[in-house]
């Protein structure tokens, strides 16, 4: 039974890692929004089962709330803006870094969060063991996309993948804070995605593009 | 029959802002909703110098079980918030007014305007009051997402920009905080079990138990992610965009209060970690972004050609002379900085509501296209000039007494270098501030312009803000004293006065 959990458990978060690189290695806006929405249903997936571990019905709510929210309502609300935003605006130009080097680099990054993770002194515990490293990794390569992309519209992508990184984090280590600061946050970032397809909206008018170079206007010189 | 009074305390607080914003839903006319939030935010003010009063004579209160907890920290951020709260809602009378006839804003952008503006005022009462840091951090974003609302009011290009960078810049910090605070949560969960590991109250009492490793990773991402919402360089690219491109009122409190909110959860975990490892490490890491942030702030400075951008960066200055003396530690230090906290929003928001008025009047930001503010309207002048000086740290307003408090604690405190720096870059900050503001207060107007100030309603707020400058520079309040000397105890002293 305990090897059993315990592959149940890596697997998942294989899963999971897999799905964050389906975002690094691919190019469109449709395919991101595919990959997040594969990895959110994997996150609610692994939500229950810390659950199912740990025995906590609370964690079942915030795994049901998972579901709805990041792969139901999320992924509708940004895919209704892209529908109303211009073809030539959902191409995507060339990031900084080569796709294949990305790979490479977020691949890199997960051996980082597994070094790091080590350093700290967590008590072992398998829960901890076996998504606490795949939480960072999500962490970091969400922070990487954020960077390296030159559109708008994977800088939501990229706060996406660094939020889903964070909610894995706090249950992995924690197992869920308050199920009322969960909500808070479900709320937080709710809002915080409309608001920032609204602004897509305007910068798509009044910029005529979504490539984040056209928005450096605001300098000090 | 204790707990009942302060419950209602804390539910009549809140209740303002809440029904505010209701009504300016509503009713949607201009002219009565710029009244309803005068009106809110006066109660606002009214409830809170109240409250602040009884705290000092009562030191804590707590209500809703432990949901609340008010102490003498959370008053003087408070009082900021209420008092800067009030005047902006004011100044928004006529400065909203006036864009409205300019053409700037239309029927609705002028309600969404009252309605964030409110909303926005009940997410920074609630960031001093709660005592469960979980719903502390998710206020703290709450404020993001307002404020980017209240930016993006404007269609203009830059507005669109600088609320874009600022959402992600601020979402992506504060997702820093939040691991911090889960690893504060995991530290006291793994020394003790009680039910609330995650308020405050909680975890300071527990702090000796926490892992001291743990700790200090924990407390380097607060420090990185609150630090990016309270503007500490380098972690400030977000603030001069944000605070120039915002409506003149919101900037203020932007810049007034907002950054005291960020800055009050830096301390509260500060304190926590103070109590776990001592406070040398977190002071060390505060000393150091300090000096960063008042260096680039001062570099920033000299090369600045727009008004609100120059104010922002003074900003960061003054967010990082607060964090130079809670740093520096010790009862003086830790006092001239929360004296600093109470200064800055008096003086920021008066030089932010002179500015928004003579931009309005030249219709420019751009310095150099600004001349003889004295000539063309000499009252604004006046108060602009002396927001200035205050600013700068010259005698006898009040923001001097704060940084001569919070430099000598410095020197007190053995560290040399880091003052040295500090008084340097101050000098640099005085002479490039004074500069540019003789050079558009004095002088003749570049082109042929109509005397004339900007209406009673944007001098009132201006010259109420004037007035406390110019007071708490000779005299402050004995009450305000007992109040932040409980609150620097607090701070020292382990997390009760």
């Amino acid at each position: 039974m305990e090897t059993i959990q315990f592959d149940v458990l890596t697997i998942s978060g294989a899963i999971l890692l897999i799905a964050t690189f389906g975002i690094v290695a691919t190019r469109g806006f449709m395919d991101w929004l595919n990959a997040y929405r594969y990895q959110s249903i994997v996150l609610s997936g692994v939500t229950a089962i810390i659950g199912y571990v740990t025995g906590i019905w609370e964690i079942y709510i915030a795994a049901g709330l998972t579901l709805v929210i990041k792969s139901i309502i999320i992924p509708k609300v940004l895919t209704y803006v892209t529908r109303k935003l211009e073809i030539e605006f959902k191409l995507e130009t060339n990031p900084y870094v080569s796709i294949r080097a990305s790979v490479i680099i977020s691949a890199l990054l997960v051996a980082l969060s597994y070094f790091l993770i080590q350093q700290i002194p967590f008590k072992s515990d398998q829960i901890v063991n076996a998504y606490l490293p795949v939480s960072m990794a999500q962490f970091f390569i969400g922070l990487f996309v954020l960077v390296n992309r030159r559109t708008v519209l994977s800088q939501v992508v990229g706060l996406l993948i660094i939020e889903n990184g964070l909610f894995l984090f706090a249950m992995a280590l924690t197992h869920g804070v308050s199920l009322l600061i969960e909500i808070g946050i479900f709320v937080d970032i709710l809002v915080g995605i409309l608001i920032s397809s609204i602004l897509l909206f305007r910068i798509s008018r009044t910029f005529d593009s979504l490539d984040v170079g056209k928005l450096e206007n605001l300098r000090d010189d | 029959m204790d707990t009942l009074i302060s419950n209602l305390t804390i539910l009549f607080l809140l209740l303002p802002p809440i029904v505010g914003a209701g009504l300016v839903t509503i009713i949607k006319k201009k002219r009565t909703i710029g009244i309803i939030t005068i009106c809110a935010a006066s109660l606002i003010l009214v409830q809170v110098l109240l409250l602040v009063s009884r705290i000092v004579s009562e030191k804590t209160i707590t209500a809703f079980g432990n949901a609340f907890y008010v102490d003498s920290l959370s008053a003087v951020i408070l009082l900021s918030v209420s008092v800067v709260g009030f005047v902006a809602a004011l100044y928004s009378k006529n400065y909203m007014g006036r864009q409205y006839d300019n053409g700037t804003v239309d029927d609705k952008h002028i309600v969404r305007y009252y309605q964030g503006f409110n909303v926005f005022l009940l997410t920074m009462l609630v960031v001093p009051i709660a005592n469960n840091l979980g719903i502390m951090w998710v206020m703290v974003e709450a404020t993001t997402l307002v404020s980017v609302l209240l930016i993006m009011l404007y269609f203009k290009e830059n507005a669109i920009e600088a609320a874009w960078k600022y959402l992600i810049i601020a979402t992506v910090g504060l997702s820093f905080a939040l691991i911090g605070t889960v690893f504060f949560y995991y530290a006291n969960i793994n020394a003790n079990t009680s039910d609330d590991a995650m308020n405050w109250t909680g975890m300071v009492h527990n702090a000796k138990l926490f892992d001291p490793n743990l700790v200090k990773i924990a407390f380097v991402f607060i420090l990185v992610g609150f630090g990016t919402k309270a503007g500490l360089a380098p972690m400030h690219t977000w603030l001069p965009d944000a605070h120039s491109e915002a409506p003149t009122p919101v900037s203020a409190v932007l810049s007034g209060v907002l950054l005291n909110c960020a800055f009050y959860a830096i301390i509260r975990f500060h304190i926590v970690s103070s109590v776990s490892i001592g406070p040398e490490f977190s002071n060390q890491l505060l000393i150091i972004l300090a000096v960063v942030s008042i260096g680039i702030a001062a570099a920033s400075m000299y090369f600045q050609k727009d008004m609100k951008r120059m104010l922002a960066y003074s900003s960061v200055e003054h967010m990082g002379l607060i964090s130079l003396g809670i740093g520096f530690g010790g009862l003086f230090g830790i006092y001239g900085a929360l004296l600093q906290i109470v200064n800055h929003a008096m003086a920021k928001p008066l030089m932010f509501f002179a500015s928004g008025s003579v931009s309005q009047k030249y219709e420019a930001k751009a310095m150099s296209k600004i001349k003889g503010i004295i000539t063309v309207m000499p009252v604004t002048g006046i108060l602009f000039l002396i927001g200035g000086l205050a600013l700068v740290g010259m005698p006898p307003f009040n923001v001097f007494l704060s940084e001569f408090m919070i430099l000598s604690s410095g020197f007190k405190s053995g560290q040399f270098v880091a003052t040295s720096l500090v008084i340097l870059f101050l000098v640099i900050t005085f002479a490039v501030f004074l500069r540019h503001l003789v050079k558009m207060i004095f002088g003749n107007p570049l082109s042929e312009m109509k005397k004339g100030e900007m209406g009673k309603l944007a001098i009132i707020p201006m010259a109420i803000l004037c007035s406390l400058v110019v007071i708490f520079g000779i005299y402050i309040p004995t009450q305000l004293q007992t109040l932040i000397q409980n609150a620097s105890t607090i701070i020292s002293g382990g997390g009760f006065a």
